[in-house]
This record gives structure tokens, C-alpha cells and sequence, in this order.
């Protein structure tokens, strides 16, 4: 009898939590393996195994002090970059949400159908088109122009700005327009409307936005690829995959303690506002 | 006036004197299109700030400022660009090119027989100074430099202070003389260096003599090419011709063209080449065809493992459903580039994992282990293994909310009708499940479409194919072929070739994005009424 309550018990529920180890297994073994290495006494990447047996901080101290190397010279450059594009990213794309939701004006349909065109197509695929205009910025506006992390910061701005304008007006239409109206009976200005009522209202789409642009910007590799020269500046997808891959194998430690160090909060981020991200999912926004 | 219409006035004010100061560079470097977005921009903030008519501009122009610099400029650019010939030996604008010839020099060969004695010396900062006896009215001194530090440099003076009485060199305290075996010893500094006498012609130490002074000779040097600007022709002053305009944004020296070329529009030449030339058409169809293979199959394997996922977990007697659903998202909250160099590591061939643990099944079967990234199918498969991995996290949530939007009164109402759960699932449950997702499908398709990240830093396109015109690899897809094309080819960068490639790409974009609206609006018409 009790192996016939089992085989049943199989049929129904066991075969999934069967399916859903087995995933669990393919999802998880790659990031255990490379937080373990991490730790791990290892010489090399022919040697590395998932249980180690021995620890050691030396893959982490490593990272440390080479001038050849700046490991966190690059992560204090990708969040100076992502945090400022991101920054402006959600505050001009407030700014202009709050027109297209709001105000009244000729040429608004003309204006969202351009956005929503816009958005189709990402932003680097005019990277030849970017690196020569940017080439010749160099000669006027050196300060902004190829190698720069100011001209950098302007390119993503102008990336996400259309999709974030776009989604927070989409926001913003949910707020309920009888609050400006009392507002206004008041005598309420626009910008005093803006500030006091309708962003904050709209303070959660502005961080998951953040959120998003920050996270985009932090893995980006294509544009900081054609942007950036200088081994100083690079951002640290950048740095990662430029320096180390010289000698992969080698170099296989510190290259597992260096994605643990870069990987985590980032991840962390996202776990933390997995919910309102999965519920923008279903708008349409997909991770880069 | 408010302190905030003052201030308003003000920072207008610099930045209307920031655009003046540009546009001059702008009109010097001949950068006609940078000139036309400066004058949009300036002429778009004005505007909106000095009028008080246009008020939502004001909340507008900020972010459509970098809107219009940053992504639709560019587009359009990248358009402007592709009947180019912006590329190695093209770079620089005409102007820019004449400069360049003009600063081109070459050595006149008579003069280098006259010799003199030329002493070296250095002062405190251990800079190099020459002093050439030349004759009784040029004993010449100055510093003497390499030949890039030439522009900044002044000319050697005569010094006849550095003659006693007795006609013999004194040399001041603060100079120290180099004997023959310390030239020798710097020889291979002393070399490149020269004194300036004028802007053609300079002291070079020709002979080290270990005993007596060393000796040096004049070298002379002469234009090589003058350009006449009203009837555009370049005069080789060396070989003593004159250089007509080719029609490829060259002069033409004696039926020769001479480096560096300047840009210049070719129509439609580079679209040609991508129809026409067989050399550069088969890497590309090669290309244009994985391209959308990886982009569909990519999406295929991420939904079926996603669907398969969320079919599965998807009831509510199954426990630890929460745990799962943390655990799967995992993978998609960490940073792509990460991940891909982390699979580097785990499928390299010789020290790899992921062989370590095939190694039972290749000794079961008795066959060789999988060269990953070595061939063509082995790099195929680790690109779409990888992308699985990446994607299948964002394809289970996807479906795991839409499948919990389909009303369960519709299934239990067919079960009432006497379908099978296979009949419900496939007739009911499915149909409703594309409506809700094929956009969200199809934004996955457009976004591996340009997947540069994965192929770029998994493969890098590898492995190449060989014979090909271009530099390409197997699993290149058209947005990392055109990076090699535009950034880092073995032949030289290809800006017009690669902006025509673009272009390309930015049409499939649009094909694939209104196919995924007339798709999505004629499942509503299907299944909207249900």
C-alpha cells in the first residue's frame, strides 16, 4: 500500500519537484562554482573543483594594488557612470512625462508616437555613427568628447531617455487628474503641482526606472567598448573582460573573485526589486 | 525681476556663448553636421526659455535635447555615413589632408657633405645641447631635440662667447661636455636628435670621435608638396610634378594616388558592394542567416525550458513553489557580461568543467571530447547553451504571469465539455498563453537580434571563417560583424561599410517590430472576445 501512495504521489507532485531540481541544478552550479573558486586555493582553472577544501583570500586581496590592473578604479568608474546617467536619466524622463500626462499641447500625439518609435530600436546601433560624431567632438569640446566619461554619460543619456519618458507618463496617466485640479482651484502653478503632488506620486516608477538604467549602464558593454581607450577609465565590464582574458586560465581566481565583487549588488539590487521589475516586465522592458 | 528669471537669463546667457564659442571650431574642423544639431539645439532652448508661451517645451527640451543629440542624430548620421568612404586612408576632410601633405618634408641630398666640429653637451636636467663649429660666423648653439618636439623648439643662435681668446671651446659651468665615450655610449639617443637652424635645415652629429671633437653635417629639408588653392593642383616639389584630383578623394601623382585620401560621398557603393560583391555578399548572407537562427532558437529554448517550468510548478499543491521561483530568477539578476565570462571558463576545452564532466560519456561512447569554441556546431551550441541559461529565468516569469491571468473557469468549463487536460491545454490554456506573450516573444527576438554582448565576449564570432574578404567569424551576428568592420577589422576600418551594414539592420529592426504589431493586433481580433 505504501508504495502505492508513493507511485501516485510521484505521478502528481514528484516529477515536478524532479524537473524543478534539475533546474535548480543547472541555474545555480555555475554561480556556486565561481563563488567557491573564488575562496579556493587553486593554481589554476585545470585544477578548480566546485568543493574546494581550502580558502584562501588571496584571489580577493589580489585585486589590490596592481597599477596594471585597477580593478577598483573601474567599478568606482561604472558606478560613477551608471549613477549619473541614471540620476538624470529618471529626472529628465520625469520632466517630460509629466508634459506628455499633463499638459495640454499641440503636437503631444506627434510627439508620443516618436517615442514610441524611438524606443524600437536601441540606442548603439548607430555606434559607427555615435564614435564618428563623438571623433569629431573631440577636436571642439575635448572635454566631452572620445575617451571621456562626460561624453559616455551623455550617450546613455540619450539611450534610455525616450523609454523612460514614455513608461513614466504611462505612470502618471494612473495618478488621478482630480488632485491637480484642486490643486489648481487653489492656485496652484504647474511646477508646484509637479513637485508636491504628481512626482511623488510617481516616486515608484521613478526608482524601479533608476533601477533599471542603473543596472542597463552598469552592463553595457558595446558603447563603453567604443567610447573609452584608456585602460584608467574603463568601466568594469570592460576592464573584466579586456585585462584578464589575456591568460585566462592563470588568472581563472581572480577573474572568479572579480565577477563575485562585481556581480553582487547589482544582483542584490535587482532581487530587492524583483517584484516591481516582473511587474514591469509584462510592459515590455527586457533587461539588457 | 525674481531671482529665478535672473538666474534663468544668466545660464541662457552661457550657454548661448558656450554654442558661439563652438561654432567657429565646428566650422574650422568642417564638421557641417555637428554645426546643424549645434544651431537645432541653441535655437531649440532659446526658444523654449526666452518665450513664455511654450510652457510644456520647457518641461520637454531637457530630455529631448539628448534625445535629438545622442540617438536620432546619430541615425541619421549613420545614414549620411553609409555613401561614405569614411575609412582607413579616408578619415580626414580635404582641408585636413592638404594641411597634412603641406607639413610633409624631404631630405635634399648636396649639402650632406660638409662636415664640422660639433660638440654635446648636457645641462642639469640632462638635456641634450649641441654646439657646431660651423665657420668664424656660425658657431651655432641650442638644444637639440627629437623630430616630433620640432614645432615648439627655437632656432640654434650664434654664440661666439663660447670661443676664448685663443680660439679654443670654453664651455660654461652649468654645461657639462659628453667625451667621445659617453657620445658613444648615448649613440642611440644622440641619433634622433638635431639642432634647428631654421625651419628647413638642422645640425645632426654625423661622426663620433672618441680623441678629438666629433664631427656633424647639415641637413637640409624641402616641402615636399605645395598646393595651389585656385586651380587645385598639388605640385610634388621632389619629383617635380603636378598632382591632379582623383575622383576617389585622392591626389594622383603621376598616375599614382597619394596617402592619406580624404572623404567623400560615393552614392550607393557600399549598398552595391553588399549586393554585388560575391566576396563580401557570402560572409554577409552567412552572417544575416545564423543571425536570425540564433535570434529564434535562442528565443525558442528560453520559452520551452521557461513554459515547460511554469506548466510544471504552476499548481497550487506543489510546495516550496516561492523557493523555486527565487532560485530561477538568480540567474537573470546577474550581470550578463559576468555570466558569459564565467561560461568562458567553464567550457574551455582542455581545463574545463563541463568536459570534466562528459569525460564518463565521451570513454562510454568511445569518442573525442567537444573542442568547444574550436568549430563551427561546438561554438553554435555553447552560444545557444549560454543564452538559455541567460534567458530562460525571463521566459518562466513571463508565462508563470500569464498563465495565472487565464481564467481558471474556462478550463474547468472545457473539463465539463469532456476534454482531456492535453485537449485543454493545447486548445485553450496555450492560444490564450501566445496572446498575452508573442509581443513580449518577439521583443525578446528583436533584442537577440543585436545580442552583441553574448557573441562578442562568449566567442568573440569565432571560430573565423577562413577565405572570407572580411574579417568574420562562425557565430558572428550582424551587429558584432559590423563592430569588426567599424572598430577593430584586420584590414583597416570600414566607417561607410559599416553604416550601410547598419542601416540594414536598422530595417529589420522595423520589419521585425511591425510584424510583431500587425501580429499581436490580429490575436487580439482572435482571441480578444473570449
Amino acid at each position: 500500500m505504501e508504495t502505492y501512495k508513493l507511485s501516485t504521489w510521484f505521478r502528481e507532485y514528484g516529477w515536478r519537484h524532479l524537473v524543478g531540481l534539475t533546474f535548480v541544478v543547472f541555474s545555480m552550479y555555475p554561480i556556486l562554482y565561481v563563488l567557491s573558486n573564488s575562496f579556493a586555493d587553486f593554481p589554476n582553472l585545470e585544477n578548480s573543483k566546485l568543493i574546494p577544501g581550502s580558502f584562501t583570500l588571496k584571489h580577493y586581496q589580489s585585486l589590490y594594488g596592481d597599477p596594471l590592473v585597477p580593478y577598483f578604479k573601474w567599478l568606482f568608474n561604472t558606478y560613477k557612470i551608471a549613477s549619473l546617467a541614471g540620476i538624470f536619466n529618471v529626472l529628465l524622463g520625469t520632466f517630460a512625462g509629466y508634459a506628455f500626462a499633463r499638459l495640454k499641447f499641440r503636437g503631444r500625439r506627434v510627439g508620443l508616437i516618436t517615442l514610441v518609435l524611438i524606443q524600437m530600436f536601441p540606442a548603439f546601433l548607430a555606434f559607427v555613427a555615435i564614435y564618428l560624431l563623438f571623433f569629431q567632438i573631440s577636436d571642439i569640446a575635448p572635454f566631452m568628447g572620445l575617451g571621456t566619461h562626460f561624453g559616455l554619460i551623455c550617450v546613455y543619456l540619450g539611450g534610455s531617455i525616450g523609454f523612460n519618458s514614455w513608461l513614466i507618463k504611462g505612470f502618471m496617466d494612473t495618478i488621478p487628474e482630480s488632485l491637480d485640479e484642486a490643486a489648481k482651484v487653489d492656485g496652484a502653478t504647474d511646477s508646484q503641482i509637479f513637485f508636491r503632488i504628481v512626482a511623488p506620486l510617481a516616486r515608484p516608477i521613478i526608482v524601479v526606472l533608476f533601477v533599471l538604467t542603473f543596472i542597463g549602464i552598469y552592463s553595457d558593454y558595446i558603447l563603453a567598448a567604443v567610447f573609452l581607450k584608456d585602460t584608467n577609465l574603463y568601466t568594469v565590464a570592460l576592464g573584466i573582460n579586456v585585462v584578464f582574458t589575456d591568460d585566462f586560465s592563470n588568472e581563472w581566481g581572480s577573474i572568479a573573485a572579480a565577477s563575485v565583487i562585481a556581480a553582487t549588488p547589482i544582483a542584490v539590487l535587482f532581487l530587492f526589486f524583483q517584484k516591481q521589475i516582473t511587474g514591469g516586465l509584462t510592459a515590455g522592458s527586457i533587461k539588457g | 525681476m525674481k531671482t529665478s528669471t535672473i538666474l534663468k537669463y544668466i545660464l541662457l546667457g552661457i550657454f548661448n556663448a558656450l554654442m558661439f564659442y563652438v561654432v567657429p571650431l565646428a566650422i574650422s574642423y568642417e564638421s557641417w553636421f555637428l554645426l546643424i544639431i549645434i544651431g537645432i539645439i541653441t535655437f531649440l532652448i532659446n526658444i523654449t526659455y526666452i518665450t513664455n508661451k511654450l510652457k510644456p517645451l520647457k518641461w520637454i527640451t531637457p530630455g529631448f535635447v539628448f534625445l535629438i543629440s545622442f540617438v536620432l542624430f546619430p541615425a541619421g548620421y549613420n545614414f549620411y555615413v553609409s555613401f561614405t568612404n569614411w575609412q582607413t586612408g579616408h578619415i580626414l576632410t580635404k582641408t585636413q589632408v592638404i594641411e597634412r601633405l603641406e607639413d610633409l618634408t624631404y631630405s635634399t641630398e648636396e649639402q650632406k657633405g660638409v662636415e664640422f666640429d660639433l660638440y654635446v653637451m648636457q645641462d642639469s636636467n640632462l638635456d641634450f645641447f649641441f654646439l657646431a663649429d660651423f665657420d668664424q660666423d656660425n658657431l651655432l648653439f641650442g638644444r637639440a631635440v627629437t623630430s616630433d618636439q620640432f614645432e615648439d623648439i627655437e632656432y640654434a643662435t650664434h654664440e661666439p662667447s663660447f670661443k676664448d681668446s685663443n680660439n679654443n671651446i670654453t664651455i660654461p659651468e652649468s654645461f657639462y661636455l659628453l667625451s667621445g665615450k659617453e657620445q658613444i655610449a648615448n649613440s642611440s639617443t644622440l641619433q634622433d636628435l638635431s639642432l634647428l637652424v631654421d625651419k628647413n635645415t638642422r645640425i645632426k652629429l654625423y661622426n663620433i670621435s672618441v680623441f678629438g671633437a666629433s664631427s656633424g653635417r647639415i641637413f637640409s629639408s624641402q616641402q615636399k608638396y605645395t598646393y595651389d588653392k585656385d586651380s587645385e593642383i598639388l605640385y610634388d616639389n621632389r619629383k617635380n610634378v603636378a598632382c591632379t584630383l582623383g575622383d576617389r578623394g585622392n591626389f594622383i601623382c603621376g598616375g599614382e594616388s597619394v596617402d592619406p585620401g580624404w572623404r567623400i560621398n560615393v552614392g550607393t557603393e557600399n549598398y552595391q558592394r553588399i549586393v554585388d560583391d560575391q566576396r563580401f555578399r557570402g560572409p554577409l548572407s552567412t552572417v544575416a542567416k545564423w543571425t536570425f537562427q540564433f535570434a529564434f532558437f535562442s528565443v525558442a529554448l528560453a520559452f520551452i525550458v521557461g513554459l515547460l517550468l511554469a506548466i510544471t510548478l504552476n499548481n497550487e499543491k506543489v510546495r516550496f513553489q516561492k523557493l523555486y521561483r527565487s532560485i530561477y530568477i538568480i540567474p537573470y539578476a546577474i550581470p550578463a557580461f559576468i555570466s558569459i565570462l564565467v561560461f568562458r571558463g567553464l567550457l574551455n576545452p582542455d581545463f574545463g568543467l563541463v568536459n570534466d564532466w562528459l569525460d564518463p560519456l565521451y570513454q562510454l561512447f568511445n569518442i573525442e571530447p567537444i573542442r568547444w569554441f574550436r568549430t563551427e556546431e561546438s561554438s553554435k551550441a555553447a552560444v545557444l547553451l549560454v543564452n538559455t541559461w541567460l534567458g530562460f529565468p525571463y521566459m518562466f516569469l513571463i508565462v508563470t504571469g500569464a498563465l495565472q491571468s487565464i481564467p481558471n473557469e474556462l478550463i474547468e468549463a472545457s473539463k465539463v465539455d469532456g476534454a482531456t487536460p492535453r485537449q485543454s491545454f493545447f486548445k485553450i490554456t496555450f492560444p490564450l498563453l501566445l496572446v498575452s506573450i508573442s509581443p513580449l516573444l518577439i521583443g525578446a527576438f528583436a533584442f537577440n537580434f543585436n545580442n552583441f554582448t553574448l557573441i562578442f565576449l562568449l566567442t568573440g564570432g569565432g571560430p573565423p571563417i577562413v577565405g572570407a574578404d572580411v574579417s568574420v567569424g562562425y557565430t558572428d551576428i550582424l551587429i558584432s560583424f559590423t563592430y569588426n568592420l567599424a572598430v577593430s577589422g584586420g584590414r583597416g576600418v570600414q566607417f561607410g561599410l559599416a553604416a550601410a551594414v547598419t542601416t540594414l539592420i536598422f530595417f529589420l529592426v522595423l520589419i521585425i517590430s511591425a510584424i510583431s504589431f500587425r501580429y499581436s493586433k490580429r490575436l487580439e481580433r482572435v482571441y480578444g472576445n473570449i
